[in-house]
């Protein structure tokens, strides 16, 4: 009794915690936002000066949840363009020059989208930053777009997922959704 | 006991229909929600502290969008929001007078995208992050350059500006730490940034 007691006690100071401010606070969001370094996990090993390479990429993006839906096909459709997360269009920021395919990308900040098809994705970096969404995709300031293949794999991830992995010619971004992976190599060394 | 608890259910019910009407602004129900714990992410699970991003202009890319704004923004904040659970937050897990990274995880990030102006300070352009050192009655602000970095030890030598702001407590709670800028009623130069949590409000008044 006395749990539900508390319980109860709990609740009123929740409720009362709604109330006015007089300042408007945002809500927590749905679809979370993230932040994906390379190296990966910079910010810690920086702080540790245990980081061997200096900060090259990052990534802000938000998470959507998977929910149970079907995501590929239906919910994200083909042949559409995806923002690559939720709300603010995703961003990547490059410290230094990099190569992806044969195209140099000047240091800077970007913004991020997707076509996807059934067996690949065309990943697209654009010009036009701190955007919402891609309803206002142009694609004439697109810097490049280039074919990645998908895999499906074993393991689902049902939070949407942008994360960097070593490779021999500097890093792989990988970006994976429910049973799909794709990965965009990016050339820094 | 069962009907006592009951009762207070309902008044409780009421108390909150009754405020309804008159709070348009009032936090919504998903803020003391808390983040659901993730079923199966194998490459990296959503943290129990989301980051969020705050501009100004408020919701500048939503503005942008909608072509209604076609100058660039002026600032934008990212940050972590971690959870009250209960707990009291000042003076008890943020201790006086202990540099606060304001959020968890990464330290706090400002970028200016543009120059601004703060108590006759004059900031440039540029990416910062911000922390602050939090006491009973007010706050010292921190502007440092140590940027990218994981926000437990700040390192003093690298601070630039720093603003003592006042604080004020609210009658209500913020479930989840919030940072927002608010344009002031007064001029469309400036506005405040707002950092709340628990039942501290603090106000960081910029000129642009």
């Amino acid at each position: 009794m006395k749990k539900v007691f508390f319980f109860f006690c709990f609740l009123t100071i929740v409720l009362v915690s709604q109330a006015q401010t007089g300042v408007k606070l945002p809500a927590l969001d749905k679809s979370p936002m993230d932040m994906a370094y390379y190296p990966p996990n910079y910010p810690v090993l920086r702080i540790q000066d245990k980081a061997t390479e200096p900060l090259t990429a990052r990534v802000i993006y938000s998470r959507p949840q998977k929910n149970g839906r079907n995501i590929f096909g239906e919910l994200v459709e083909y042949e559409q363009v995806w923002r690559l997360g939720a709300n603010e269009a995703t961003e990547i920021e490059f410290f230094k020059d990099v190569k992806i395919g044969n195209k140099k990308i000047a240091k800077g900040k970007y913004t991020m989208y997707a076509v996807v098809h059934p067996t690949s994705w065309d990943i697209i970096l654009n010009k036009d930053t701190d955007i919402w969404g891609a309803f206002k995709y142009d694609s004439t300031k697109d810097v490049v777009r280039i074919n990645v293949p998908v895999q499906k794999t074993t393991d689902v991830a049902d939070a949407f997922t942008i994360t960097f992995a070593k490779s021999a010619t500097g890093a792989d971004l990988i970006m994976a959704w429910d049973n799909i992976m794709a990965a965009l190599p990016i050339a820094f060394k | 006991m069962k009907y006592f608890a009951a009762a207070l259910f309902f008044c409780c019910i009421a108390c909150n229909e009754q405020q309804k009407p008159s709070t348009p602004t009032t936090i919504q129900k998903d803020t003391i929600t808390p983040v659901a714990k993730e079923i199966a992410n194998p490459y990296e699970p959503v943290d129990v502290s989301p980051m969020d991003m705050s501009y100004l202009p408020v919701d500048y890319p939503k503005l942008k969008m909608a072509k209604a704004i076609t100058t660039p923004p002026i600032a934008r904040v990212i940050y972590s929001r971690p959870h009250r659970q209960g707990r009291k937050i000042f003076g008890n897990l943020l201790k006086w007078g202990e540099p606060w990274r304001l959020g968890a995880n990464e330290a706090t990030e400002i970028d200016l995208f543009q120059p601004i102006t703060i108590q006759n300070k004059k900031i440039p352009q540029g990416r910062y992050i911000l922390y602050c050192i939090p006491q009973e009655n007010s706050w010292t602000l921190v502007f440092n350059s140590n940027i990218d970095s994981w926000g437990l030890k700040p390192d003093p030598q690298k601070d630039l500006f720093s603003f003592q702001i006042p604080v004020q407590h609210s009658d209500t709670t913020a479930e989840y730490f919030t940072i927002v800028f608010q344009p002031t009623a007064a001029n469309n130069r400036s506005a405040n940034l707002i950092m709340a949590w628990d039942d501290v409000v603090a106000k960081l008044l910029i000129n642009y």
